[in-house]
């Protein structure tokens, strides 16, 4: 196998590699800058320098030349070379800053440079904390700058697209934005205009940068030189707590990270997946903070002479317990969603099923031709799949109404659906009918229903989707509800204000806490008032049931879904047909 | 707004220097000038003639035309100086001369006299530091060893339509040494 010497110590590699993606890869440190591991590479800017040989090797003596301790000669490349651009060779010598005086100068110098007409405006910038200029330039910089003169000024505050803002003084020209438009997104928007000092990237005058995987430039920008007009001077980084998650905003299930701040999402950002996304994700999947935070459903709602109010969760649950035990069990209709997860439609058709109604049925959201070939499923609720393998019952939107208005039905239980919004019903044929909803947010289903049950959304529970790839995934709270607690739940993250923070001080509060439970267990309290056996402390013993139960899941689990980033069901069920 | 279009001689002619090469992209610079020649400039509207043209984006014509001072990225006046600021122009008090050009006519660098005769640009370098200081005619002809006088003469020409002469420059072996002073 072939060697490296990497700071005089040996290490084996297999196959082309590039020396900034092995020493990366073997938990090393090199600075850099402009190099991403999905793009293509320019070395531009001078950040990974090492010293790099290799050995003499004798034609004639078919052997390497050794010196008089009979070690090899080393042959070092003239100048300092860019690390991410030199291929790995068998024998081959690299010295970094560990070793190496001359990278270590090296590394301050471009520092030096890079920063002569940067604005240093770290306390008022948004990259800050998680800014590889700050970083390195703390680790590898020069003390102060040499540089006496007015620094260039460039445009500031340049609104590239509706997502975009561009601050071009802080730009280090690497060009990692504009490569991923070239190479991933392909929509070949922006571009480095001027030249030498002036350089900045931009779209063609008049045009919009609104591609719609455009604010993964504002993650893979190393400076603070693209923000996103979102999440701009909304929090500083080291105020949130990262949690990963997934993408509910579609059928693809990216893998993301949730930022929150005393219980409100600040921003979503992707989450490295080589299984589904890789380091992107589509701009509409960040908008599903607002899901999280905004016109969320507090505290269960009972209609009392045609007029909502708030209830306690024990009237909630006797209102529904007298409705369910007030007519026969063929009289109900219980609605899951592609929208909720594993657990919860199997909690539904669970509990029905042992109430005395077998059949569960959901509409899938699927609009042909609206998503593209890349992140952007056409299928609109990230749990299709997930709802078919547990077999509930798949009807088009037409059957689910004729279901839902049909004179056999008393009662119409509904998980998560906005059918009123989907126009699936009208607000008035569902306001026909006692229906009882379990749901995240406000919206026009909630509106007309008897008893509205607020439900947990992905960012505050545990639970599973299948995405259109037939991929599990789950996720983990990132928000605590009335009733969890960071502190307490070993699984949930804290950062810095979730240890530090008091309810005395200025910073955090109980307000953003939302009064709602997963739909799972609001079924387990429903099942105690009617005396049914359905009991669950944890939404991993909903699913440890399913697994045992449902062939589709078998073999699967929560650590499972956690160290292989997901999980193919599609595919392990073909290996399966494939051995019969 | 104007609709600039090329004529089916000049597409076939565009399509010949597309020929020359593996993919369109280096095509972009030849045609830029084809259109600044034909409109006079090449306003964003021709930079996305250009892109139509060559099936590239907007964005990538447009990054090859802002880098060179050399494309009118905005109509200019008839006669543009460029004036070159460089490294060995500005050691040889470049500034002072596009600071006198200015002065003279009454504007800044960037800008277009109002009779639409002409505009100044401050340049990178020319490649005749030999020269300097020195400016470039509308890309054309080079006058170097800039001084007050010259300038006052080249504007005058210019006013009735006089480029300078090409200024031969004797090779070193046979230049007059230099008066000591
Ligand atoms: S804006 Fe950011 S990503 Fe784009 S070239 Fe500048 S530093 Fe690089
Ligand atoms: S990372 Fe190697 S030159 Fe930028
Ligand atoms: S510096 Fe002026 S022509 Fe080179």
């Amino acid at each position: 196998m072939a060697e490296i010497f990497i700071d005089n110590k040996r290490f084996e590699f297999e196959g082309p590699t590039k020396v900034l993606q092995f020493i990366l890869d073997n938990g090393l440190e090199l600075p850099f800058f402009c190099y991403h591991p999905s793009l293509s590479i320019p070395a531009n800017c001078r950040k990974c320098f090492v010293e790099a040989g290799q050995p003499v090797f004798n034609r004639e003596t078919n052997s390497f030349e050794l010196d008089e301790n009979g070690e090899r000669v080393i042959r070092f490349f003239p100048k300092l070379m860019t690390a991410c651009s030199l291929d790995a060779t068998d024998g081959m010598v690299i010295k970094t800053h560990v070793t190496s005086e001359l990278v270590r100068r090296g590394q301050k110098d471009t520092l030096e440079l890079i920063l002569i007409n940067h604005p240093l405006d770290c306390p008022i910038c948004d990259q800050a904390g998680e800014c590889p200029l700050q970083i390195q330039t703390y680790k590898y910089g020069p003390e102060g700058s040499r540089f006496e003169h007015k620094k260039v000024h460039k445009p500031k505050r340049i609104q590239l697209g509706p997502r975009v803002v561009l601050d071009a003084e802080r730009c280090i020209n690497c060009t990692r934005c504009v490569r991923f438009t070239d190479e991933i997104s392909k929509s070949k928007q922006l571009t480095i205009v001027q030249r030498g000092d002036n350089n900045y990237p931009v779209t063609a005058p008049g045009l919009e940068f609104d591609d719609p995987y455009s604010v993964n430039t504002v993650d893979i920008c190393p400076v603070g030189a693209l923000t996103s007009s979102d999440f701009r001077f909304k929090a500083r980084v080291w105020e949130m707590s990262q949690t990963p998650s997934i993408d509910i905003t579609n059928g693809k299930g990216c893998s993301i990270d949730i930022w929150t701040r005393d219980n409100l999402v600040m921003r979503i950002t992707p989450r490295y997946n080589p299984h589904i996304n890789d380091y992107w994700m589509p701009d509409a999947g960040r908008e599903a903070y607002k899901i999280y935070n905004e016109n969320r459903i507090s505290r269960p709602e009972v209609n009392v002479d045609n007029q909502k109010i708030k209830s306690s969760w024990n009237n909630a649950l006797l209102t529904t317990s007298e409705k369910i035990q007030s007519i026969q069990p063929n009289e109900i209709l219980v609605v899951g969603s592609a929208y909720a997860s594993v657990e919860d439609n199997f909690a539904l058709a669970k509990f029905f099923g042992q109430l005395g109604q077998e059949k569960a049925v959901f509409a899938p959201n699927i609009i042909e031709g609206s998503g593209d070939d890349f992140l952007i499923s056409d299928d609109l609720a990230p749990n299709t799949s997930g709802c078919e393998f547990l077999g509930i019952d798949q009807l088009d939107k037409e059957k689910l109404a004729a279901e839902i208005t049909s004179d056999q039905y008393k009662l119409i239980v509904i998980l998560h659906e906005d059918v009123v919004g989907r126009q699936i019903v009208t607000a008035d044929q569902l306001a026909s009918k006692f229906s009882i909803y379990l749901g995240t947010n406000k919206n026009q289903t909630s509106a007309v229903s008897n008893v509205v049950i607020p439900v947990t959304t992905a960012a505050e529970h545990f639970v599973s989707y299948v995405n259109v790839q037939g991929r599990i995934q789950r996720t983990i709270p990132a928000k605590e509800t009335l009733y969890t607690n960071r502190r307490l739940d070993l699984e949930m993250s804290m950062g810095r204000l979730d240890h530090f923070g008091t309810q005395f001080d200025n910073w955090v509060t109980d307000k953003n806490k939302i009064d709602c439970i997963p739909a799972w267990e609001f079924l387990v309290r429903l099942a105690h008032e009617l005396n049914i056996d359905f009991k669950f402390n944890s939404a991993r013993e909903v699913f440890q049931e399913i697994v045992a139960g449902t062939d589709h899941f078998s073999d699967v689990s929560y650590e499972r879904i956690d160290s292989e980033l997901g999980v193919d069901l599609a595919n392990k069920q073909k290996e399966e047909l494939n051995l019969a | 707004m104007q609709n600039y279009e090329f004529t089916k001689e000049e597409l076939a002619k565009i399509d010949k220097i597309i020929a020359k090469y593996p993919n369109p992209q280096p095509a972009v610079m030849p045609v830029l000038w084809m259109a600044q020649e034909k409109f006079g400039h090449v306003e964003p509207e021709v930079q996305q003639l250009v892109a139509k043209t060559l099936d590239l984006t907007p964005a990538h014509v447009y990054g090859v035309a802002s880098f060179y001072t050399q494309y009118y990225k905005e109509k200019k006046g008839k006669y543009v100086l460029d004036v070159c600021t460089s490294f060995s122009c500005q050691a040889c008090g470049a500034y002072d001369t596009l600071h006198e050009l200015e002065e003279k006519l009454g504007i800044k660098a960037g800008e277009t006299t109002e009779d639409g005769m002409f505009s100044i640009q401050s340049v990178e370098c020319l490649g005749a530091c030999g020269y300097a200081p020195m400016m470039q005619i509308t890309n054309d002809v080079y006058v170097n060893h800039l001084t007050s006088e010259k300038l006052d003469k080249v504007i005058e020409g210019l006013k009735q339509d006089k480029l300078p002469e090409f200024e031969p420059i004797p090779l070193v072996q046979n230049r007059e040494p230099a008066e000591e002073k």
